[in-house]
């Protein structure tokens, strides 16, 4: 799955965001439940402590500290209550302790003498023998005429931390859980409120300039994704348009400049020949005639070119080998680099059966070998291989000329493209005979990859499905 | 040998008929579909030249008249569209060529001539020009009697411009008829060729025979250069 998706992400800061919350929510449960129920033992001990000293105490000079030891006893019945109460002379001397409980959760002989403290109340915990811990509130008893004594009622902790650890334990394992179950439960909903979104993007790549009039698909929803579909779809058409209406202008212009063409050539022709005029001026007539005849010529490529874009290659579809193909036109355009002084070596013996229109397939392999007949210098050396790869027929054209700039490649296609005045060594390119292989290679279906470097030379690499059997 | 012109562009239907009077052709100039069909109609021409782009009766429907009519008279279809499905129709149609603008006027009285099989295209077994003999069933050439080697494509260069000595071809003939559709605006493939087969036929004699026509293209003539 892509890291950078929408429903990824969704799901993972909506998953982090509840699993903080819940944490932060359970912790704070966790630790008020704690002091509460801490204080609350505390604070009840404490009063206990509290009714010794106020009912008991405050009378010891006429009871006596033995009454007051019974009367506790009486009262509180620690053995049965699992209570622990000591009360302690200020001169150290224990008037009262209680015995051991009678389910035997503590020994009350293991709790030692509370440090002595100048504050009335406080309490301590002490931690006992099998992992047992006793709290204990104590009580500095003053009255007037009466020594002092400590009063200490205490009561294990254990239930409250087996209740804490308990509850611990179930939080600990139910937020993941509960974390999981939500997590899942959205990435299902945000994957199907996204799902149109996935057409939509599929839709989308299937659609190119060949195939502009194609619309994404809307599902009537009346949500955002329908009106994105539908402005997306809007979008399109004026795309489809803004297509139609430049292919229109090119294949109009390049119609309408036929006759006035005509008209020039014709009369220039003429002129040219015409031997009754100063040898000077048919010198300037004849090379306005050639530039006449370059203009044909770009006005020829580009109406070829718009009868490319509107699927004239397809017309004319047959089978036939790529290789023999590619060895003639090799054999045909020989002598063309061999007045340049430029070798042309074939390499394309295996048979490759592919589909297309022959002529059209032969223009890509002249105008690729005239475009590396051009940019190599003197000496220079071009191979042409045709192989084949997964299916496709590959054929290479690879030069070891001037090569072309890394920032150019991805233009080298573009009509009337020209990498810089230098390269343009050619008064008769008018910058279109790769766009022609271009338009001729999409018609059939093949990718053309470019490879360049500046000084080494240039690869032009035409992928071409093979004929199916 | 009488012509009926049939063109809307004023110009263009002055320079064809300019050129063809040049060759000593009677032409007849219409500049709407419906006079032309007319024309057609009440003479019996040896040839039409039709546009397809015509005011009143297009071109394609004078065709259909015509054809109709009269199953013999060529006819050569001029025109600014260029498209497989035009060619393809009208030559359904009836049309027997077709050329598109812009054209050089060499090439169109190449295929008027053609059409016509009249004049100087030369259907015999051996061409002559000066002392240049070319036998085209053993495509033997010699010149002056000695015997010259030539590549296939050089032959075929060679053997094309000699079927009308003195007449000019233009590159795109020229690359029409010895290399196919694929080499179309690769009119440079033309020079090298001529150079090769210059330095075969002509260098090795004081009179020259391949003529450079600038602008234009080639021909082949033993007389002076045009």
């Amino acid at each position: 799955m892509n890291a950078r998706s929408i429903s990824l992400r969704l799901v993972v800061w909506y998953a982090g965001l509840l699993a903080g919350i819940f944490v932060l929510l359970c912790a704070s449960l966790y630790l008020d439940l704690r002091r509460f129920l801490v204080n609350d033992l505390r604070e009840s001990q404490a009063r206990r402590a509290r009714e010794i000293a106020n009912t008991l105490l405050v009378h010891v000079r006429q009871t006596g500290e033995s009454y007051v030891a019974g009367q506790t006893e009486n009262w509180y019945d620690p053995e049965i209550n699992d209570r622990f109460i000591r009360i302690t002379r200020a001169d150290g001397t224990v008037i009262y302790t209680s015995g051991a409980p009678k389910d035997g959760s503590f020994n009350p002989a293991e709790v030692p003498a509370l440090p002595p403290s100048s504050k009335t109340e406080y309490s301590q915990q002490f931690k006992l023998s099998g992992h047992k811990t006793l709290l204990i509130a104590a009580l500095n008893f003053k009255s007037q005429g009466n020594p002092t004594y400590l009063v200490e009622f205490g009561a294990l902790l254990d239930p409250v931390k087996t209740m804490l650890n308990h509850l611990f334990l179930q939080l600990t394992l139910g937020l993941p859980l509960a974390v999981f179950v939500i997590t899942a439960g959205g990435y299902l909903l945000v994957r199907r409120a996204l799902k149109p979104v996935e057409q939509i993007t599929r839709a989308a790549e299937r659609i190119t300039q060949h195939n502009l009039s194609e619309r994404l698909p809307v599902s009537h929803t009346g949500d955002e994704l329908e009106r994105l579909s539908v402005s997306l779809n809007r979008m399109i058409a004026r795309l489809e348009d803004a297509f139609q209406n430049s292919k229109r202008f090119v294949a109009d212009a390049s119609h309408e400049l036929r006759t006035p063409l005509t008209i020039l050539r014709g009369e220039l022709e003429d002129l040219a020949e015409d031997t009754r005029l100063d040898p000077a001026v048919r010198e300037r007539v004849t090379s306005l005639l050639e530039e006449a005849m370059h203009l044909s010529k770009i006005v020829e490529q580009l109406s070829m070119l718009s009868r490319l874009d509107a699927g004239e290659a397809q017309t004319d579809w047959s089978r036939f080998d790529l290789a023999e193909l590619a060895r003639t036109t090799a054999e045909q355009m020989s002598l063309l680099a061999e007045d340049k002084g430029i070798s042309i070596s074939c390499n394309a013996h295996r048979p490759l059966s592919v589909e297309g229109d022959r002529v059209r397939l032969k223009q890509v392999i002249v105008n690729l070998l005239d475009n590396a007949i051009k940019y190599t210098p003197q000496n220079g050396a071009i191979q042409l291989r045709v192989s084949a790869n997964n299916g496709h027929a590959v054929l290479d054209v690879e030069d070891n000329g001037i090569g072309i700039p890394r920032e150019a490649l991805p233009h080298v296609f573009e009509r009337f493209y020209r990498v810089d005045q230098s390269r343009s060594v050619d008064s008769e390119g008018a910058g279109l005979g790769l766009s022609i292989v271009k338009s001729i290679c999409t018609a059939h279906g093949a990718e053309v990859e470019t490879e360049s470097a500046v000084g080494r030379g240039s690869r032009f690499r035409i992928r071409l499905p093979l004929a199916k059997n | 040998m009488r012509i009926l012109l049939v063109e809307d562009e004023k110009k263009v239907a002055d320079i064809v008929e300019r050129g063809l009077k040049a060759e000593r052709f009677a032409v007849d100039v219409w500049h709407d579909g419906r006079s032309g069909w007319e024309a057609a109609a009440a003479y019996d021409y040896d040839l039409i030249i039709l546009d397809l782009m015509l005011p009143g009766l297009s071109g394609t429907e004078v065709l259909e008249r015509v054809r109709r009519k009269n199953q013999r008279v060529p006819i050569l279809i001029l025109t600014a569209r260029d498209g497989m499905d035009d060619k393809v129709k009208n030559f359904e149609a009836g049309a027997d060529d077709y050329l598109t603008k812009p054209f050089a006027f060499a090439e169109l009285l190449v295929r008027i001539k053609a059409l016509l099989r009249r004049g100087p295209v030369n259907r015999s077994s051996v061409l002559r020009v000066g002392d240049l003999e070319i036998d085209r069933l053993s495509q033997n050439v010699r010149r002056a009697g000695k015997k010259i080697e030539l590549t296939a494509k050089e032959y075929a260069l060679l053997e094309y411009l000699a079927t009308q000595p003195g007449r000019v071809f233009s590159r795109t003939m020229i690359i029409e008829h010895v290399w196919d559709q694929s080499f179309q605006g690769l009119t440079n493939i033309v020079d090298v060729y001529v150079r090769h087969l210059r330095a075969k036929v002509d260098d090795p004699w004081p009179v020259k025979l391949l003529c450079t026509v600038r602008g234009v293209g080639y021909c082949l003539s033993d007389e002076e250069a045009v």
